[in-house]
């Protein structure tokens, strides 16, 4: 007889987290050229608007701004420490990042010092096909600029699922019931 | 890179997004990926430790592939596009060895509250698995119009 909870167990569990806020977090500089470089380069992106001063001066920005996607992509790690904080309580061992959505609201400029916030919007079971009760979990992350400004916002829609073996012990059981 | 703005009365619904490019995922690719995103999860550049995840091999991550889309958007909207909305499913692995074509198309028009919208599908797709990474943008583009207006 199994000891693990079940994955409706586990879903009463979260839900009492939705809502719940992580502590804001500030990026440990102010946005630079450097690692805008580095981000751009990554995908071999020449784009002046990111990476010339000049060039940028002359547009209505005034000077460079951040690719739209960098917030996350430069500041992975303040996010993935971020959710593993506000995690809940999962069936299975792995969670994988199904998908993103991005909203964005004013530009990020050079020297601009951004912080987030992240919330657990939503958990529900949904099926996959290697696990009938597989766990989608919601976060939504708000990044704002120094005078408190929503720059922008994007949720990370997450998997996580059982593996083979439980899913099989748990499939014998209800046959045995 | 040659700068040009594109406006909203130029763009057709059908119209395949003229700044698609490709990138080969060889493994300088992938520590410039580390470099960019400053992820430093070894299952995006550590070939034995993402196979004894019972993963096939190193796979690139989000913060890799939302640039991708972006290099493909944001070149072609120009300085004076906005990227409003967006969208990003990864379905299938971007594996070490593929290479990866990112692709776009226009998919709608319309005007709401005075501002200019295009809706556009965009997509990763490898040479060994087809699309890997649909995706949904909405961009707000400024039109020609503005332009006479203002002089």
């Amino acid at each position: 007889m199994t000891t693990q909870k079940t994955p409706e167990e586990f879903l009463q569990e979260s839900k009492k987290m939705i809502g719940k806020e992580t502590e804001t977090t500030a990026a440990p500089y102010p946005v630079e050229y450097e690692p805008i470089r580095r981000y751009c380069m990554m995908v071999d992106d020449t784009n002046p608007l990111f990476q010339d001063p000049d060039y940028a001066k002359k547009t209505q920005y005034g000077d460079v701004i951040l690719p739209p996607f960098a917030p996350f992509g430069i500041m992975a790690g303040n996010f993935i420490s971020a959710i593993t904080k506000a995690l809940p309580p999962l069936p299975g061992p792995y969670v994988i990042n199904m998908a993103q959505e991005w909203e964005w609201m004013k530009p990020i400029k050079v020297g601009d010092r951004l912080s987030t916030k992240t919330r657990l919007s939503d958990v529900h079971i949904k099926k996959i096909r290697i696990d009938p009760k597989a766990f989608w979990i919601v976060f939504e992350t708000e990044v704002s600029n120094q005078n408190g400004d929503v720059v922008c916002i994007y949720k990370n829609i997450l998997l996580n699922h059982r593996p083979p073996n439980i899913v099989a012990q748990e499939q014998q059981s209800e046959k045995g019931d | 890179m040659e700068t040009r703005q594109i406006y909203w009365e130029d763009v057709e619904v059908g119209q395949e997004i003229p700044t698609g490019y490709t990138l080969k995922l060889d493994i300088t690719r992938f520590f410039m990926q580390v470099s960019g995103t400053q992820d430093y999860y070894p299952v995006h550049h550590d070939r034995d430790f993402a196979q004894a995840q019972g993963v096939p091999d190193i796979f690139v991550n989000t913060g890799f592939l939302t640039a991708a889309a972006g290099r493909l958007l944001t070149n072609w909207i120009g300085s004076e596009g906005w990227l409003k909305k967006f969208r990003i499913e990864m379905r299938k692995m971007n594996l070490y060895g593929d290479t990866m074509s990112v692709k776009g198309k226009v998919t709608g028009k319309r005007i709401e509250n005075k501002e200019h919208y295009i809706e556009a599908d965009v997509w990763c797709e490898t040479d060994r698995q087809g699309i890997t990474t649909p995706c949904k943008a909405t961009i707000i583009l400024p039109t020609r119009m503005e332009v006479t207006r203002n002089g």
